[in-house]
């Protein structure tokens, strides 16, 4: 199964000093599945999703791209996956434009085909009309949608997305999810992190819940749901405080 | 109040060494440096109150206390950077008055080593004006001491934080124009002076050169023990006023600059909304003719960012201020023949401006932040990456190096000088470089994130600037073959100069790129990781 699959995670661990970040996670993504990786803030999500696209060395484990060890073949298996790191900066003194190039050209891509495809990618994230203004003085969606521009760029098998829709209003996540949709019928894999529950349920055939550095729950979208509401496993899975009406009267 | 922000200082401090004790140690040695030096310094200063003391103990309060105040006012621009520990920035929120958020940083920032070390080698003015006139002179020189370090401190954060809007602003090149342009019309007096002063290096010229300094604020607090010791009441009233005054004068210089830091630049006006126009493979080349490849995309970017990214432009403007300064001053000096010492002199300080250009590129990733990220994902082999840098960085670098060799061929009168300088300058860039590659590789540092480019994070980013010293150090060690070949080597190794030189740079250069190269391949998450700023 793990052969098949267009992304697998073999038992990845992470410390940092003395705290345990990823303690061991295992995950198959189907190939031309849309997967969602869900988890409150501090589970791992990001560290996991680091350290399946060679971002941060994990301390064991391995992270498979079809079938490339991200860590043993890192030039192939990099050159298969589109990724969007959250919290990461861009060479924001570009504008956008340059940026897509920019990332066209690192890719070794051929100018003619960068030039065709940046024109496509801007008009269609409706990023046009920023001409020549800096990323750095991009609003917070626009940010975003530049990221995944980068990320879609060289027509990735796979596309790994940290927090796609984070910060970003109602049009763009729209125009994100529209072009997200499209990609995955079209036979590509996207697993996202997320903890927007109502855009997991609409979008994904599949996910997983992480929390605490462990993987609590996988499957397809209604295997996790169990006849439930997405929100109501992930308070199952997770564990939660539950509201008693008492707290905090005096506000 | 003032104790809160001493506290906060101290806390935040000890909650950034926790689990790392690298970064303990690191802060144990630069301390134990301070000491030592700041105790041999606080010696030196009590040679004026010896009882059958040297000639020119009187000389030194003055002279010591000036290069203590112009190295706290050089050396956060050129080298270290201020410790922005508690960024001003992160109080415009709280409802404080002015002055007393004025009051608790600068509390804040004299809890530091280099103002310990400053004040241990201070001291030695209050014990020795004790030991020579009694209580009375110790407790003038103690307050004078005190003051000074104020004064030192309130200098260098109004220094930085003046240059930094300054360099914040788009007109920062007419800036480092008009810079050059004073350093440049100062060449002319300040050759008069060195030369005069070492024609007669008479204590007589250097004690009025010292009364002078003495009544500037730069040496002002240092010389009031000694005016104490002798009686001179009126004298020690007056320099302490004028003490007094410039500290005023500075702070409220620094308040000023501080209230814009504050507000932050996000607010620059309405951002006129240009339209691109053009194919954008084109467009982003522009008119460079850089090949179409991965490389050539990143020589364009890097050389965009040198003149886009504040700090980069900081570290240009840096570096040309110092490489017009140094060999200039060492080269109008008492030198001016040509015998050996002369020529090793000069020869010497190509060596070290050359060694010191290459460093620009010591924390060249540091300078990318977070956004070196997209270069690990799309799996930039190292080689490239560092070839491409090297070339972009040096397309600023290397017309300053040669304009700089040609100022001092001029200044000096002999242009049959050139290839030997050039050669020189070259050989110690390419060496530097080759160093300075390999530090950027394996000690990398994060920047803070913030308006200020001669911010750097406390600990690490100090301690890590130290192996840029290094890489400076080596850098130098390793040019010296090509100036032995010029010093030694008579007229043939004055025309073996240029050739030699040139191919022992490329040499340098090809090494460093495939031997960082090589190590960068490996390790790329290492290096992301150590530049990403932890919050």
């Amino acid at each position: 199964m793990i052969e098949d699959s267009a992304f697998a995670l073999q038992g990845l661990v992470k410390r940092f000093d003395t705290k345990v970040a990823v303690d061991g996670v295992d995950l198959a993504v189907p190939a031309g599945s849309f997967f969602g990786l869900l988890g409150p803030n501090g589970a791992g999500k990001t560290t996991t999703l680091s350290m399946a696209v060679g971002l941060l060395r994990p301390d064991a484990g391995r992270a498979l791209v079809l079938g490339h060890d991200v860590w043993r073949d890192p030039v192939r298996a990099k050159s298969l996956i589109g990724v969007m790191p959250d919290g990461v900066r861009l060479f924001d003194r570009l504008d956008g434009t340059e940026l897509l190039t920019y990332q066209g050209l690192l890719r070794g891509m051929a100018p003619d085909v960068i030039d065709a495809r940046v024109t496509e990618l801007l008009d269609v994230l409706a990023l046009t009309d920023a001409g020549r203004t800096l990323v750095i003085d991009y609003s917070a969606g626009m940010k975003k949608k530049i990221a995944l521009a980068c990320a879609l760029l060289h027509a990735p098998r796979l596309l790994v997305l940290d927090e796609p829709f984070e910060a970003v209003d109602p049009v763009s996540g729209a125009a994100i999810r529209d072009i997200l949709t499209r990609y995955v019928a079209g036979g590509g894999t996207v697993i996202f992190s997320s903890h927007v529950l109502e855009v997991v349920e609409r979008l994904c055939t599949h996910v997983a819940i992480m929390a605490n550095g462990r993987i609590s729950a996988v499957g397809s979208l209604d295997e996790v749901r169990a006849g439930r509401t997405l929100e109501d496993a992930f308070v199952a899975v997770v564990g939660g405080r539950v509201a008693t009406g008492s707290e905090l009267s005096w506000l | 109040m003032a104790l809160t922000f001493a506290r906060l200082k101290l806390r935040v401090l000890r909650n950034g060494f926790r689990g790392r004790p690298g970064k303990v140690v690191l802060f144990v040695i630069g301390a134990l440096c301070a000491l030592f030096y700041g105790a041999m310094a606080a010696l030196f200063f009590l040679i004026p109150f010896l009882p059958d003391g040297p000639d020119f103990g009187p000389l030194v309060p003055a002279f010591g206390g000036t290069l203590l105040v112009l190295g706290w006012i050089m050396m956060p621009l050129v080298w270290f950077g201020v410790d922005e520990t508690l960024e001003p920035g992160r109080f415009a929120l709280l409802p404080l008055p002015r002055a007393t958020l004025l009051r608790g940083l600068l509390i804040a920032a004299v809890l530091g080593v280099p103002a310990f070390g400053t004040l241990l080698a201070t001291s030695g003015l209050a014990i020795g004006a004790g030991l020579a006139g009694g209580p009375l002179p110790a407790v003038v020189a103690a307050v004078g001491v005190l003051l000074g370090l104020l004064l030192c401190v309130v200098v260098s954060r109004a220094v930085t934080s003046g240059f930094s809007r300054a360099l914040r602003a788009r007109r920062t090149r007419d800036l480092a124009a008009v810079v050059l342009a004073v350093l440049a019309a100062s060449l002319g007096p300040l050759q008069y002076l060195l030369t005069s002063g070492a024609q007669q290096v008479g204590t007589q010229r250097l004690t009025a050169v010292a009364d002078v300094l003495g009544w500037t604020p730069l040496a002002a607090p240092y010389v009031v023990g000694l005016d104490a010791v002798q009686g001179r009441w009126g004298a020690v009233a007056a320099r302490l006023a004028i003490t007094v005054v410039t500290i005023l004068l500075l702070a409220w210089w620094w308040s000023h600059s501080l209230e814009s830091a504050m507000l932050g630049t996000s607010g620059g006006g309405a951002v006129r909304v240009r339209t691109a126009t053009g194919a954008p493979v084109a467009r982003f080349f522009g008119r460079g003719r850089q090949p179409r490849t991965a490389y050539g995309a990143m020589v364009t970017r890097e050389l965009r960012y040198w003149v886009r990214d504040v700090r980069r432009r900081a570290s240009l403007i840096t570096f040309a201020v110092i490489g017009v300064f140094l060999p200039v001053v060492t080269n109008l000096g008492p030198s001016a023949d040509g015998n050996l010492v002369a020529s090793s002199v000069h020869g010497g300080s190509m060596v070290l401006v050359g060694a010191l250009a290459g460093l620009g590129i010591a924390n060249q990733f540091g300078y990318d932040g977070t956004a070196y990220a997209m270069h690990v994902v799309s799996g930039v082999p190292g080689r490239t990456e560092l070839r491409a840098r090297t070339v972009a960085y040096s397309w600023y670098i290397v017309p300053l190096l040669l304009g700089l060799a040609v100022l001092n061929a001029v200044l000096r009168g002999d242009l049959l000088l050139l290839p030997v300088m050039f050669g020189t300058l070259f050989a110690a860039y390419g060496t530097g470089l080759a160093c300075s590659m390999h530090v950027s590789v394996w000690a990398a540092y994060s920047l803070p994130e913030n308006q200020n480019p001669f911010a750097i994070n406390t600990g690490t980013g100090v301690a890590k600037s130290f192996l840029a010293m290094a890489a400076w150090l080596a850098g130098m060690v390793l040019a010296l073959p090509v100036l032995l070949l010029v010093l030694l080597g008579g007229s043939v190794g004055a025309v073996l100069a240029l050739p030699v030189g040139l191919a022992y740079a490329g040499g340098a250069v090809w090494l460093g790129l495939i031997t960082a190269g090589d190590i960068l391949d490996h390790r790329q998450p290492e290096l992301l990781a150590a530049i990403t700023p932890r919050s």
